[in-house]
């Protein structure tokens, strides 16, 4: 076979038209003018992941029911899936081809059941010593700390962190509710960081007497700096200070570290973040009558969605447009508190239309407390002999957090001001990244354009129209009688059926279709990949039209 | 075992009786009792084959195209509008050389629409390589399948297997029963020198250049040449089976006969009737039945035609614009070898019955006419 065989007579010919012998030696490949090859893109939603989660990657793997692999797949870049997957403002889902067919993959779903699994199997945490002699410190050990210690760790660099607390997890601890985020899983989440590698801890270590910016510069090679937003940011109301007004934070401080804080009666929450849902909710939890004024309207709230549809459920009230102007007491009593009615003006730079006052007109509410969550400021001055620094934020030049300081880092809320969870991981990876490069003279890395890919080169065809599938949870009754985590989570099921709705966008996930369709069988099927055999591809292009998810490409021959 | 059996049902038999693996049939009237029996046999398990129901006459004959293909007996059944939508496959089947055998109950083409008996869906086949065979009894219809088998596998070429409608289809007679136990040393299971097979994958159905097409249909006619033989010896060699033969032609009462009615299907059956009648008056006169048209048996028709002085050729057909398709055939078969006059006679279009009364006008008509008509001798057309 694969010779050209000639007849020696007719009587050699079969009696029909039919071969008797291949046609190896013709190399139909020769005939082409088109070349596919394989080409994998960048899934849309990893671009929009801040911490570039090979998304694409780990939902591949949940279809191999290798939880392990995802589970490390997550790892390279954030070393706690198990928070993201709750807590995350998922800009990945906004940005899932699936979106613009029926609806996004539910992402931080999928991510959380790997990041449980990873917690329920301690074994797949690869145990990291310390093998390089440079010590670095990290000031500050919420979400941005605990990911830069992480990862310095895994490259084997000694860390300590220094946290002013009792206890680590930031803003992920004193910030977030535990309907949201239980303690008890962030305990395990910080537990198996720190058991990654040589990860030492100091609590109740405020920068300050004892410990300082500069001391902390003497003793180590390098610092990252990851102190988060330290105050609530005043409203600048007549008043605001004395009884009945209390900071958002302080309450969600108090409430997250088990202490009773019973907040009155009539509640209001002035801000529309994230903040101001989670003490209105925790209000609610309290037995108060709750609302939330904030001085634009819904749409313009910077607050996850999810999480306004959840207040709303367990009966939290919004006023929208409207602002404090004044607050008056009576002796111990309520509070009277004046609000300036609102309206929307003309794009701010973040592109909300601002909210500028109605006129004169105002009206009063008599209350008993106030909950002030109109953002967070940072406080800078511990560093600013040390770096630059500007209204109360640390500045960076560029994402690896290097600062006006070769030896000091920044990352997390300190430099961006009030951000999110993800961003803060991701500063943390990147800040260690860089400064192992730093130590080690290792050189950078090369960062090629990535290349993504749309709806427009989805084959649709091979897609059947869905709806997400439901997250299970506790019933509306139950969330707010406590403290009780709200969503359950997927089983095993509800996982696959979900994440088997992934297009994979722009990468191979070994469908076949390829290999099925080339007419010149000129496609090799390999154990974790295909193979064009260009000595018979004629470049018909079969392959790139079926091809569901655009993983292949060509270019022209001969250019 | 003998039963009183409807003609379509002997052609289940037949082929139950020939170990048949793959039968996809489309049903059409008349021929679908054919394939509704062997759909129950199949169900009942009395018959180890597949049956593959399919969306037309087409996929129908292509089924059992790649079944063939596949190197197993294969089987189909049709009439008329079917046989036609087959058309294109049915060149397929020879040209691929596969050994189908498929049973065209003679149906009259439409419009305007009929289901009665004529013979031109059949003929109108004529050129596409199967070999076409005409029963006359519900017992030699059911032999005949089983000779189809072992004569198609012997040459690799088709063969088609023809019945009239309702004279022959619908109606009862006795049918020694062949039973597969029976017929297997007479017809081993099919072995094909080559067929598709994942292990020794081919190409089959290739493009042929100019070099190689000529060669292939050159072979196709010398198969044809050489069923000749094979039909006459697998008949005989079923006649030592089974005690019954057929014969590539049926002549009766021709050896002084002066006179001689060319007959096929069940027509040949009446003829046979009339001629009796005559002989009793006196009048040398013979009929022979043309049982199998392809390959034309010339030799036998001239052995048997040349002795005599008139030929008359009943068509229950006809090719529009030349005559009758048996009178252009019998008339080619004597054309230079002998003298002898031949008159053709078109009869029973669209299923009207050729009677007693029909045949003797033909032969009246035929000792009669000083002159033979050379054109077409129509009987019973009421213009």
């Amino acid at each position: 076979m694969g010779d050209k065989i000639t007849f020696k007579s007719f009587k050699e010919m079969p009696i029909c038209a039919m071969s008797v012998a291949d046609m190896t030696y013709n190399l139909t490949g020769s005939w082409r003018n088109v070349r596919p090859y394989y080409d994998y893109k960048i899934s849309p939603c990893r671009l929009g992941c801040p911490t570039a989660e090979n998304i694409q990657r780990y939902i591949f793997l949940v279809m191999e029911n290798d939880f392990e692999k995802a589970w490390r797949t997550i790892l390279e870049s954030n070393p706690m899936p198990s928070v993201t997957g709750r807590v995350c403002f998922h800009p990945c889902m906004e940005k899932c081809t699936r979106k613009d067919f029926d609806q996004a993959i539910n992402i931080p779903a999928i991510e959380r059941s790997i990041g449980d699994a990873g917690l329920d199997n301690p074994k797949w945490m690869e145990k990291k010593r310390a093998t390089k002699k440079e010590k670095i410190a990290v000031v500050g050990g919420g979400p941005a700390g605990l990911s830069c210690a992480f990862y310095l760790a895994r490259q084997g660099y000694p860390v300590t962190i220094f946290e002013s607390e009792n206890a680590l997890g930031g803003t992920l601890r004193w910030g977030i509710p535990e309907y949201r985020l239980p303690n008890v899983l962030l305990d395990r989440v910080i537990g198996s960081i720190l058991e990654s590698g040589p990860i030492t801890v100091k609590t109740r270590a405020p920068l300050g007497e004892a410990v300082t910016i500069e001391s902390l510069e003497k003793e180590y090679a390098a610092v990252f700096v990851a102190t988060g937003l330290t105050r609530s940011r005043p409203m600048g109301v007549a008043g605001e200070d004395g009884p009945g007004v209390q900071r958002g934070l302080e309450f969600l401080h108090k409430v997250n570290g088990g202490e009773k804080a019973v907040p009155g009666k009539r509640v209001v929450v002035v801000g529309g973040g994230n903040t101001a849902m989670d003490v209105a909710r925790c209000a609610r939890r309290s037995g108060s009558e709750v609302t939330v004024v904030y001085r634009r309207t819904m749409n313009e709230m910077p607050a996850i969605s999810d999480e306004i549809e959840e207040a709303e459920k367990e009966g939290v009230f919004f006023h929208f447009l409207a602002a404090p102007k004044s607050i008056t007491r009576t002796g111990a009593g309520p509070l009277s508190v004046v609000f300036q009615q609102m309206k929307l003006g003309e794009p701010d730079e973040s592109g909300r239309r601002r909210p500028v006052a109605d006129g004169d007109k105002t009206f009063t509410m008599e209350i008993d407390t106030l909950f002030t969550a109109i953002g967070e400021e940072g406080n800078a001055s511990p560093f600013e002999k040390a770096v630059e620094v500007s209204g109360g934020l640390i500045k960076i030049k560029n994402e690896s957090g290097e600062t006006s300081n070769t030896k000091i880092f920044a990352g997390g809320d300190v430099v961006t001001g009030a951000a999110s969870v993800v961003e803060a991981i991701a500063a943390g990876r990147k800040a260690a990244e860089r400064i192992g490069r730093m130590l080690s003279g290792e050189p950078e890395p090369v960062v090629e354009e990535p290349r993504t890919i749309s709806i427009e080169n989805i084959n649709t065809a091979y897609f059947t129209k869905g709806k997400r599938t439901m997250v299970p949870r506790i019933s509306v009754e139950e969330a707010v009688a406590g403290y009780r985590e709200i969503f359950t989570g997927y089983d095993g099921d509800l996982l696959r059926r979900e994440a088997d709705r992934c297009f994979s966008c722009g990468v191979c996930n070994y469908c076949d279709n390829c290999w099925v369709y080339c007419p010149d069988v000129a496609i090799k099927r390999l154990a974790e990949e295909y193979e064009f055999d260009y000595d018979f591809c004629k470049g018909c292009l079969v392959c790139v039209t079926e091809c569901p998810r655009s993983a292949i490409s060509t270019r022209e021959e001969g250019r | 075992m003998k039963k009183v059996i409807m003609g379509n049902h002997a052609v289940s038999y037949g082929v139950r009786a020939s170990d048949v693996k793959v039968i996809s049939a489309y049903p059409i009237t008349p021929q679908t009792q054919i394939v509704e029996l062997l759909s129950e046999m199949c169900a009942k398990g009395e018959l180890d084959a597949k049956f593959i129901a399919v969306e037309s006459e087409h996929s129908a004959l292509t089924a059992c195209v790649g079944a063939s293909a596949a190197g197993v007996r294969t089987f189909t059944a049709t009439s008329s509008q079917g046989l036609l939508l087959m058309h294109e496959i049915i060149h397929w089947a020879v040209g691929a050389r596969l050994p189908i055998v498929l049973v065209n109950v003679n149906r009259a083409v439409g419009p305007p629409w009929s289901i009665w008996t004529d013979q031109n869906d059949s003929l109108s086949q004529r050129d596409t390589g199967w070999l076409q065979i005409y029963c006359e009894s519900n017992q030699e219809t059911q032999d005949t399948i089983v000779q189809a088998f072992k004569i198609a596998e012997t040459v690799m070429l088709p063969v088609m297997v023809v019945l009239d409608a309702f004279f022959l289809s619908h109606t009862f007679e006795i049918v020694d029963i062949l039973e597969p136990e029976q017929v297997r040393p007479f017809l081993p299971p099919y072995k094909p020198e080559f067929r598709i097979d994942v292990d020794t994958p081919h190409a089959f159905g290739n493009l042929a250049s100019p070099g190689e097409y000529f060669e292939l249909r050159y072979m196709i006619e010398k198969a044809m040449e050489k069923s000749r033989s094979v039909v006459r010896d697998v008949d005989r060699e079923f006649e030592k089976h089974f005690g019954r033969g057929y014969g590539v032609v049926k002549p009766y009462r021709c050896e002084d006969a002066e006179y001689v009615l060319v007959t096929s299907g069940t027509v040949a059956s009446t003829a046979r009737a009339v001629i009796d009648q005559m002989r009793d008056e006196g009048i040398k006169i013979g009929a022979l039945k043309i049982r199998v048209f392809r390959p034309f048996p010339f030799e036998e028709v001239y052995d048997v035609l040349s002795k005599a002085k008139k030929v008359a050729v009943i068509d229950r057909n006809i090719s529009f614009g030349h005559h009758g398709i048996f009178y252009q055939e019998v008339k080619s078969a004597l054309y230079g070898r002998t003298n002898v006059p031949i008159s053709g006679y078109i009869a029973g279009l669209g299923g009207r019955d050729i009677t007693p009364k029909v045949i003797r006008e033909i032969a009246d008509k035929l000792i009669n006419d000083k002159k033979p008509e050379p054109g077409i001798n129509w009987i019973g057309v009421k213009i």
